[in-house]
């Protein structure tokens, strides 16, 4: 999908056209027209059952009539019916003012009319509409006529009916109770879209904001929680959570960059004075070539500075997650006191171990080694000869301890913060080789591994301590 | 021996070509993935460097690709020195991993190494007077046995398998400690001069020779 940038008119006005394209407005008018769908259904069967109850009236009042008019017929005959018939339809004198409910009409076999208010009919039996009765009463209506044609005797023909008007009337008076509850569903669904509508417009809006007001650069910048626990406060913490992440991100970013420019300015610059010194005074080849030698131990160092830098960098991202698994922290421990066992005899250092066996942690072996190898290495390269360096592991009120101890000169308490930052460098250890960078890596490696590391004295000496939580025994 | 370099930067693929060119290698350069794949497939090559980012087709690719037929050693030159790169440059069927920018001497150690005939499946591992048992973990030199410590013994294993070869200070923090990263003190060093002297005392003959400042070799031939 492409980016579609927004607009600043975009955000903070409820134009109703924003409103109308947003989902829960469509939402709204799709449940309105599955509204409209089922109640057209309800209607036409209503309409189904009231004309079919209606018609079964009109057919039996029919019958009741034509049943009367067999029973003059059987009585008296022919001339009896008629007469029946004619007082069933009223004197003519009341017929002008009140209009018969029925049409009758009677005819022989010629389809001469003997008497009713309808023209003579074609002979049809059975339940019969007549569409539009030409030349009957011109007090009829223009709907028609169901009715039921009989033959009473041989040739005379006898058709009783009803007009449809009150089917035709219901009809109307259902239809249009049908139209007013659909404009009335379709004001109220219109209604409650506009305003879910711009209510979920005005959440979206305030991230919008919010996004919109980080890209402009303010990126301490928060989604406002209503504390209504619903989803859109669930989103908002969530979207804050991320929002928090990137900017401790941006933020070592930046302080890493400030560093490494200021840092990598004076390895270069002492590496360009001595090739300068060396173009402007070197002799011979042997000269040159120490020269170059020394150029290249300090682009070596440099080279080590970004490693670091970069390892650093890639351990606070914590890329490195994924691939943790059981670490066995005692085999670690104990490969790291067997590696330094001769440097530190080497360096005149006299390094001792209590590592308690089987103690598990989960993490990345590599940089666990990494970690402990840099606090070991530091306790050597740091202190003076003679000194003891002592490795322990164990387990220590629910937590799993590692702690890396000498009794050397120590830390300054005031010191002991600022020496896990990048590239602080203690007063007393300035003259020695290093980039300031091994403590920064072993927080950033305790921190992926959720343990605390405190720096303390040792009464003499330092001792630092990482913290594992005990995930196995509880 | 010939070799495939398959990489994008004519200034160090030059310099590559040259310098093996005087160690006695004949090489050929390619500098685009697409390409490097045909001539990996078709040539019959002692080992090929190849580097990860490459135009065309993608280092790790490239050698997934090539492993579906050849089984050549592969050896990744990389300024991806990231912690997973090397995994997934390894996973992907690669036999090495050396990030640039690195010393020529570490490269040409390690491709000595890796084309070195396929390791002898046997227990028993010698070189000149030195005889490891992997099985009894037992090390003796001229029928007088050495004690030595798990590592000294994994460090001696190491260049055993490698004898006559020179192995890098990097090589061996690698493969005998697993130690990716560059330590600031002297282990290597301080582990094998202990070896060094176990090997050595009542001996007249030194069996481990140092490279300056490069590595270390065993000699098999004393």
């Amino acid at each position: 999908m492409r980016y579609k940038p927004f607009e600043a008119s975009d955000i903070g006005c409820l134009r109703p056209t924003r409103v109308i394209k947003s989902d829960v407005f469509r939402l709204a008018g799709l449940f309105a027209l599955l509204f409209l769908a089922l109640t057209g259904i309800l209607v036409c069967t209503v309409l189904w059952i009231v004309e079919g109850a209606q018609r079964a009236a009109i057919t039996s009042a029919n019958d009741a009539d034509i049943s009367t008019i067999l029973n003059g017929f059987r009585d008296e005959g022919l001339r009896e019916a008629i007469e029946v018939i004619r007082q069933r339809l009223g004197s003519p004198s009341v017929r002008y003012v009140m209009r018969p409910d029925c049409y009758i009409v009677i005819q022989d076999e010629r389809q001469q009319k003997l008497a009713g208010n309808l023209a003579a009919l074609p002979v049809r039996l059975g339940v019969v509409t007549i569409s539009r009765p030409d030349g009957s009463d011109r007090h009829l209506g223009s709907t028609p006529i169901v009715g039921r044609g009989i033959e009473i005797t041989k040739g005379i023909y006898l058709f009783v009916g009803r007009d449809t008007k009150v089917l035709e009337a219901t009809r109307e008076r259902i239809l249009q109770a049908f139209m007013w509850v659909v404009l009335g569903a379709f004001t109220i669904a219109l209604a409650v879209g506009l305003y879910l509508g711009s209510r979920l417009m005005q959440r979206v809006d305030a991230i919008a904001q919010t996004c919109k007001s980080i890209a402009a650069g303010r990126l301490d910048e928060r989604i406002p929680v209503l504390g209504r626990q619903d989803e859109w406060d669930r989103l908002a913490e969530a979207i804050n959570e991320m929002l928090h992440r990137i900017s401790a991100l941006l933020e070592n970013l930046r302080q890493v960059s400030s560093d490494v420019a200021h840092d990598l300015r004076t390895p270069l610059a002492r590496m360009r004075n001595r090739l300068e010194e060396a173009r402007a005074k070197s002799t011979n080849v042997s000269d040159y070539s120490a020269a170059v030698g020394t150029a290249i131990d300090d682009t070596d160092q440099l080279l080590t500075m970004f490693a670091a830098l970069l390892r650093i960098s890639q351990v606070e991202a914590g890329a490195r997650l994924e691939t943790f698994s059981t670490v066995s922290l005692s085999d670690v421990l104990e490969n790291i006191y067997q590696m330094y066992l001769p440097v530190a005899e080497d360096c005149q250092h006299l390094i001792t171990s209590a590592i308690e066996e089987d103690i598990y942690v989960r993490g990345d072996a590599e940089l666990l080694t990494q970690m402990f190898s840099n606090l070991v290495e530091n306790a050597i390269r740091h202190t003076p000869e003679h000194t003891r360096i002592h490795i322990a592991l164990r387990r220590e009120n629910g937590s799993i301890e590692a702690s890396i101890a000498d009794d050397g000169p120590g830390v300054d308490p005031g010191e002991r913060e600022k020496v896990l930052r990048r590239f602080y460098r203690a007063s007393s250890s300035r003259s020695m080789e290093g980039n300031g960078l091994g403590l920064a890596l072993v927080v950033a490696i305790t921190e992926l591994h959720h343990a605390k590391l405190t720096l303390s004295d040792a009464n003499p000496g330092l001792q630092v301590k990482s913290a594992f939580p005990n995930n196995w025994d509880e | 021996m010939k070799l495939l370099l398959i990489e994008d930067d004519l200034e160090l693929a030059k310099s590559l070509v040259e310098r093996f060119r005087e160690q006695g290698y004949v090489t050929d350069h390619v500098s685009d993935g697409t390409t490097g794949l045909r001539e990996g497939l078709r040539g019959d090559y002692s080992a090929i460097i190849v580097d990860r980012m490459l135009p065309g087709m993608d280092g790790l690719e490239l050698v997934r690709a090539l492993r579906h037929e050849r089984s050549t050693p592969v050896i990744y030159l990389t300024t991806m020195g990231g912690i997973d790169d090397r995994v997934q440059g390894l996973e992907a069927g690669g036999d090495d991993y050396l990030v640039k920018p690195f010393a020529f001497a570490e490269l040409l150690a390690r491709i000595r190494v890796m084309t070195r005939r396929t390791a002898q499946v046997s227990p028993k591992l010698s070189a000149g007077f030195i005889e490891m048992d992997l099985v009894q973990r037992t090390v003796v030199r001229e029928g007088r046995p050495i004690v030595l410590t798990p590592q000294e013994f994994r460090l001696l294993e190491y260049m055993l398998r490698n004898a006559d070869r020179l192995v890098t200070r990097k090589m061996l923090l690698e493969s005998v400690w697993d130690i990716h990263f560059d330590p600031h003190t002297s282990i290597v060093e301080s582990h094998l001069s202990r070896l060094r002297t176990k090997l050595n005392s009542g001996f007249e003959v030194d069996a481990i020779q140092t490279v300056r400042s490069v590595g270390y070799r065993l000699l098999a031939s004393n």
